[in-house]
């Protein structure tokens, strides 16, 4: 592994380099601070919402802009680029080849990242990450809409380019000694994740770019006054991001298969469950997109392929999640901050999927359509999923990169305050949808359950700061001061850990 | 194992199937037998009690793992792969 800051090099070696680990670094620090900023908007919505009235945010537009960017950022500036930081680092060593099959193509991806990123902050738009028609065409303001486009468009090609060097460099540059069958089921995971990647992404990619032309008027895709059908594009969009949900969700899981594993002290329960899981997922991936689309008229014949297709991902995440536990069964598990971290990211994947299920059954949907349930639902998936497997990966990871140990007691404060905020927003949020309080509303009436349930969220959601200020003091104190740590088993767990190989960095 | 796997899934199929009825009920035209809402929240109603009971019993599996399998545990044992190093 490297050890970038145990023996300090001039920053612009790091940042020019092609190398695996320094762009795996270089994704990895870019999306953490990502993280950082998104989760800062996310604090600034809540206190707006907290109680009824204006509080902090001036106006309806100014709140729409924030909650447009929290979004934009935490999908695509934090999640996505923080799955491929370790995909770096991870997926070479795992099939035992030098580097990235690409390793100029995988520098340039990274690179795309930061114009994209100053595109979508500097513009700041106002129309959700979905940016829907027809607002999004007829009246969402100038250069921000606009910037938001391009910044979207450069962060699909990144994504693509990401995706084809994580597929050759699996696929062509594999050791010959390793089959498929046999390679970590990380890597399986960054394999299938980059294949849903490369078909989904280029579907958005064109609607981006109907999108524009149809803002600059030469074009009427999206827009009825021009005969167009704004419809098109929520299919069109939603053929990439109901697959992408699985982009993001897909590595997560496979940094769980590292961490349940290696802190049980036994191997996986089913390696090739776990394969055959991520397998499905990719699949059935495809076949739920009009789930999100249920209220726009569509034919009951329709709507019940769509939920059909929605509830066969059931039998492929619940096979994850038995694989852990099984994994955990007749283990000797020390629970280090990691292991918490994937232990409380599985015990919210199970609520999420429950609440996913109510989702996709369309008589259900009409319940809960557009209301704050969603936002519970989808945060507690990218949050209580995604966040918890990745943030306990980070601190998996952390020796190895900087050579020292973390604050265990930082930790798992950390994760006992993520656990219990996310717990308290995002189920509170279930509950306030069924009470009928819509979603993207800036103010809302005094109604005595809304304001008890906003108050709770809000408490909640400044429970996950406190959490993510220690994260950040933890990180930033312990890479320059923490404990030396062993670098053969800084987890003091025994065994050998079958991924560490030295990875030859040139600049070392 | 198979058996348990097949009582598994009959007691899936005896939770959709009478739900089966309400799903293609609610989804046709407007009629004069069904109230959509109450059918409906009956159905929610419904859902809730399996999510919440599947829930009590995967969450509960989980606690009681995290806490027997524990390494503080005194009935904690070292597994097989420790001796080799490997796993």
């Amino acid at each position: 592994m490297v050890l970038e800051l145990q023996k300090p090099r001039p920053i612009w070696q790091i940042m020019f380099s092609t190398h695996h680990t320094d762009v795996g670094l270089l994704y990895l620090i870019t999306s953490l601070a990502f993280m950082f900023m998104g989760g800062a908007l996310a604090l600034l919505l809540r206190v707006e919402l907290f109680s009824p009235g204006v509080q902090i945010i001036a106006d309806s537009m100014t709140y729409n802009r924030i909650f447009t960017v929290h979004g934009t950022t935490l999908i695509f500036l934090f999640i996505l680029p923080s799955a491929s930081a370790f995909g770096n680092y991870l997926v070479p060593i795992m099939v035992r080849f030098k580097d990235m099959a690409y390793p100029k193509l995988n520098a340039v991806a990274f690179w795309m990242i930061p114009p994209a990123g100053a595109l979508i902050w500097l513009g700041f738009a106002d129309f959700t990450w979905y940016a829907y028609p027809t607002y999004s065409v007829i009246s969402a303001p100038g250069p921000a809409a606009d910037m938001w486009i391009f910044g979207l468009k450069i962060l699909g090609v990144s994504s693509i380019l990401g995706s084809i060097n994580f597929v050759v460099t699996i696929m062509k540059c594999k050791h010959p000694d390793l089959p498929l069958s046999k390679m970590p089921l990380l890597a399986w995971a960054y394999l299938t994740s980059s294949l849903i990647t490369l078909v989904a992404v280029p579907t958005f990619a064109a609607a981006l770019l109907m999108l524009l032309t149809d803002r600059l008027g030469a074009s009427g895709f999206f827009n009825p006054a021009m005969g167009g059908d704004p419809i098109a594009y929520q299919h069109l969009f939603w053929f990439t991001f109901h697959p992408e949900v699985y982009i993001l969700v897909i590595p997560a899981i496979g940094f769980m298969y590292e961490i349940f594993p290696r802190f049980s002290r036994k191997p996986i329960f089913s390696h090739s469950s776990g394969v055959a899981a991520f397998t499905l997922l990719t699949i059935v991936g495809f076949a739920s997109w009009a789930h999100h689309m249920y209220a726009t008229g569509m034919s009951f014949t329709e709507k019940t392929v769509f939920m059909v297709g929605t509830l066969a991902a059931v039998p492929a995440s619940a096979m994850h999640t038995f694989n852990f536990l099984a994994t955990m069964w007749g283990g000797r598990i020390k629970f280090a901050t990691p292991i918490m971290w994937a232990v409380g990211g599985i015990a919210l994947f199970f609520s999420a999927g429950a609440g996913g299920v109510v989702n996709s059954a369309m008589p259900l949907d009409f319940i809960t359509h557009d209301s704050y349930w969603v936002v519970g639902h989808f945060h507690l998936f990218v949050m209580g999923t995604i966040l918890f497997g990745t943030v306990g990966f980070v601190y998996y990871f952390f020796p190895y990169v900087t050579g020292r140990m973390y604050s265990e007691v930082l930790g798992k404060v950390h994760f006992i305050l993520s656990f219990v905020g996310t717990v308290l927003v995002f189920f509170t949020q279930h509950i306030l949808g069924l009470f009928g309080m819509p979603r993207r509303i800036y103010d809302y009436p005094p109604i005595p359950e809304w304001v008890q349930m906003n108050i709770i969220i809000s408490i909640g959601a400044f429970i996950i700061g406190i959490g993510m200020a220690i994260f950040l003091v933890n990180l930033i104190w312990s890479s320059a001061k923490g404990k030396p740590a062993d670098m053969d088993d800084p987890f003091g767990l025994g065994g050998k850990y079958y991924f560490p190989y030295q990875a030859k960095n040139p600049s070392h | 194992m198979k058996g348990i796997i097949g009582i598994g899934a009959m007691l899936g199929l005896l939770v959709i199937l009478p739900s089966i009825q309400y799903v293609l009920a609610a989804g046709d035209s407007a009629g004069e037998y069904l109230d959509r809402r109450v059918v409906i929240w009956g159905l929610f109603y419904r859902l809730m009690i399996v999510a919440f009971t599947v829930g009590t019993v995967v969450s509960g599996l989980i606690v009681w793992l995290v806490l027997r399998f524990r390494e503080s545990n005194p009935k904690a044992t070292p597994t097989s792969y420790e001796a080799s190093g490997s796993w």
